[in-house]
């Protein structure tokens, strides 16, 4: 439906005479050209066959979301304060799953949420040449892309509210790559993260958050919102042309600054808020559900007494938890009161031989670090600098839009940071990334076994800007990022002759300052990396029991080379940077000690 | 309904100094896997190095491993240095976080904006998030950063 039959005067007086003259009137008109900023070989060929691929993938999925809501006993109203008994939990969890591949919410219905998680790559994203390629995913506006990679859901319910703790002098908490979604009015940051991608311009693209709530109202699970928030939650009177101003794609030129272009009275625009929130609340209660968070994983079994590690993936543990240092980010619960080694313990080598603290532990500490990651100059971001036919430009700066994560995020440049006393650490925050819950970061496809070349293996992207393709080639970046000879002050793609990008030649970090120093020259040997990944992969869910929709990729694994340059063949060199954006290194208060370069 | 009327003027100066005695948003309770400081180490040895690990041009990277300190996970590695062993005027510090199942902690500083060729002497010492000293102590090493003769 991307129609616009009339114009009213209503609407023209919400968007300006201009659209009168500019407006969507397309039926029987062609659609918007695409949008291809890109240079050759930046949109992978495949794009369109595998944006395709997903969301019949994404339908069957709704498929069978839609069932398990027609079998669901209904729950009863009842109590006080009053509660959904029985089945309230499993209804508001199968409402969220319904949201969550639903493609509708997007403006030309070409976008669910789940386009960019599927569950088979334990809900990273689905297409292996876009992880190879542009990185971002397109939105629903083809080609506009966002600038990272696709997140994973599972164990991000559990992240708390985004806190500066005073004794750790640090974040902790919050959602995204950068946490800006911290969770500071729900009080539950997965429940905010869930209202950024629909209306995120380069994704969803919606225009207004009453766009999700007035698309919810004519979903076909309305009865099922009805039942979980309450009758006449989404009782709301929309304006006539509330349709055709939400298939209009947000940051479009119409709109100016406008963020609530849909006309609502005051009573029906709390309403449509307090419905976005449900929305969020919903997606949360799924991602929260065992469909999602399971673990179910062989660590799990292994915890539970279940399962005998194999000689590998107890040597990749130790190494984990040992000389690799992975632990102390990616908390793996173990005993905080380690036993000493001898003479006044029996630990050998000082580790840990105290029983796990956590009986479900999720490898991550919450907090966030700056790896060191260098510039990827696939990141589909650098090349969106010309408006598109609705008049938006994604990055204007170009190749000067430098990612400096938390620290933009808390000089409000990324998003509104909530917290003015939180910006005074931006500098000390600038190049910090999430880290992420370990878990599932090896999870493949059933026909494709791993992540790692030669294969069958299904093409992943690692971090926050993709710029690692492997799980052998994350490990040997921790472990070999400053050695001896293997850091170059190159970017990406201009590795001296004689060497291997990724293999021993690293180029230098995005972002010089915050570098985190726990990793860089872990002194590991070839073998011992390859048993660290061997490990990564008992945190993969579905061993003690199915992991739900895993069976549902139906794209191709790829076979041939080596885990260790796995990807290298679409390196391209990146051109000569200019400086950083001043709307990016002039906020301040500015980066330092040292310049972004 | 008198007791709830508060001045403008009052309500002003009352939240100027709640933002300036506290930060908004700020923690000391725990959540989940974020667990309180450790206890602190009484003494912390130096157990290998300081070391170089590596030199460029323009940066240099020092590395020793010492006994676990304990206190806060998140800590910092310091280096004191200069060109004159007696004026160590110059600080370097870096973070990593302490692996609480470990009894040792590597720690490694990057030492930036050096000169080429240039020869430095160093101290260091590791610290927590707060700032507060582990009492490390170590001898004045030196190291020489390369680069080409002009």
């Amino acid at each position: 439906m991307r129609v616009l039959v009339t114009v009213s005067g209503t609407l023209a007086m919400c968007l300006g005479a201009a659209i009168l003259s500019n407006a969507v009137a397309w039926e029987g008109e062609p659609p918007p050209p695409i949008y291809n900023p890109y240079p050759p070989g930046i949109l992978p060929p495949d794009l369109n066959s595998e944006l395709a691929r997903v969301l019949r993938e994404v339908d069957v999925i709704e498929g069978r979301a839609l069932q398990r809501w027609h079998a669901l006993t209904p729950p009863v109203l009842t109590g006080q304060p009053p509660t959904l008994q029985g089945t309230g939990t499993e209804a508001i969890e199968i409402l969220g799953e319904l949201m969550n591949y639903d493609k509708t919410i997007s403006p030309n219905e070409n976008v669910a949420c789940a386009s960019c998680h599927m569950p088979y790559v334990g809900f990273s994203g689905p297409i292996p040449s876009v992880n190879l390629t542009m990185v971002a995913y397109p939105g629903t506006a083809h080609f506009r892309a966002g600038k990272r990679t696709a997140q994973r859901y599972p164990y991000a319910p559990f992240f708390p509210v985004l806190q500066y703790n005073q004794a750790q002098n640090s974040f902790f908490g919050g959602n995204f790559w950068d946490s800006r979604a911290t969770g500071y009015l729900l009080r539950n940051p997965d429940a905010e993260q869930a209202q950024h991608p629909p209306v995120d311009t380069q994704e969803m693209g919606n225009p207004d958050t009453a766009c999700i709530v007035f698309k919810l109202s004519k979903a076909k699970y309305r009865p099922l919102f009805e039942q979980v928030w309450g009758k006449g939650s989404l009782d709301i009177q929309f304006p006539g042309e509330a349709e055709d101003i939400c298939e209009i794609p947000g940051g479009a030129a119409i709109f100016g600054s406008n963020t609530t272009p849909l006309r609502l009275s005051p009573e029906d625009r709390l309403r449509a808020n307090e419905a976005f929130n449900h929305w969020g609340q919903a997606i949360d209660a799924y991602e929260q559900s065992v469909q999602v968070s399971a673990f179910s994983s062989k660590f799990d079994a292994y915890l539970e007494g279940t399962y005998t590690l194999t000689a590998d993936e107890k040597a990749g543990y130790d190494l984990f938890r040992g000389r690799g240092n992975c632990n102390s980010c990616h908390l793996d619960g173990r005993s905080t009161a380690p036993t000493p080694p001898p003479p006044q313990g029996t630990a050998p080598n000082g580790q840990d031989t105290g029983a796990a603290a956590l009986t479900a532990p999720l490898f991550t500490c919450f907090g966030s670090s700056n790896l060191g990651l260098p510039l990827n100059p696939r990141d589909a971001i650098y090349y969106q600098d010309k408006p598109d036919s609705f008049g938006f430009t994604a990055n204007p700066a170009g190749f000067g839009f430098r990612d400096l994560g938390l620290g933009s995020f808390l000089r409000s440049v990324a998003a509104p940071n909530p917290n003015s006393t939180w910006t005074q650490f931006a500098p000390k925050s600038d190049g910090l990334m999430q880290t992420s819950s370990a878990r599932n970061v090896a999870m493949t496809p059933s026909s494709c076994p791993t992540t790692e070349a030669p294969g069958p293996y299904f093409q992943k992207e690692f971090f926050h800007n993709g710029y690692i393709k492997s799980l052998k080639q994350l490990v040997h970046f921790y472990n070999t990022r400053d050695k001896r000879g293997y850091a170059f002050n190159v970017t990406s793609g201009h590795c001296p002759k004689g060497t291997i990008e990724k293999v021993n030649c690293w180029p230098k970090p995005e972002v010089p300052n915050n570098l985190d120093m726990t990793i860089g020259d872990l002194g590991l040997s070839d073998h011992e990396e390859d048993l660290i990944v061997v490990f990564m992969r008992t945190l993969t869910d579905g061993f003690t029991r199915p992991y739900a929709n895993s069976d549902t990729y139906t794209g191709a694994c790829k076979t041939g080379g080596s885990a260790a340059t796995q990807g290298n063949e679409f390196l391209i060199p990146t051109p000569p940077l200019p400086p950083c954006s001043a709307g990016i290194c002039d906020v301040p208060p500015v980066p330092g000690p040292l310049p972004i370069p | 309904m008198n007791r709830l009327h508060v001045k403008p003027a009052s309500v002003a100066a009352v939240a100027g100094l709640l933002i300036s005695n506290s930060i908004a948003g700020q923690s000391t309770a725990y959540k989940a896997e974020e667990l309180p400081p450790a206890a602190k180490a009484a003494r912390v040895h130096i157990t290998q190095g300081p070391e170089l690990e590596s030199a460029g041009d323009n940066s240099a990277i020092i590395r020793w491993r010492s006994d676990n300190p304990g206190g806060t996970d998140e800590h910092y590695g310091v280096v004191h240095y200069g060109t004159n062993p007696r004026e160590l005027t110059q600080t370097a510090k870096s973070h990593i976080r302490l692996n609480r199942s470990h009894s040792y902690t590597i720690f490694r500083v990057r030492v930036d904006g050096l000169a080429p060729r240039t020869t430095y002497y160093y101290t260091v010492d590791s610290m927590e998030a707060n700032g507060k000293g582990d009492g490390v102590k170590s001898v004045v090493k030196r190291f020489t950063t390369s680069g080409a003769i002009s």
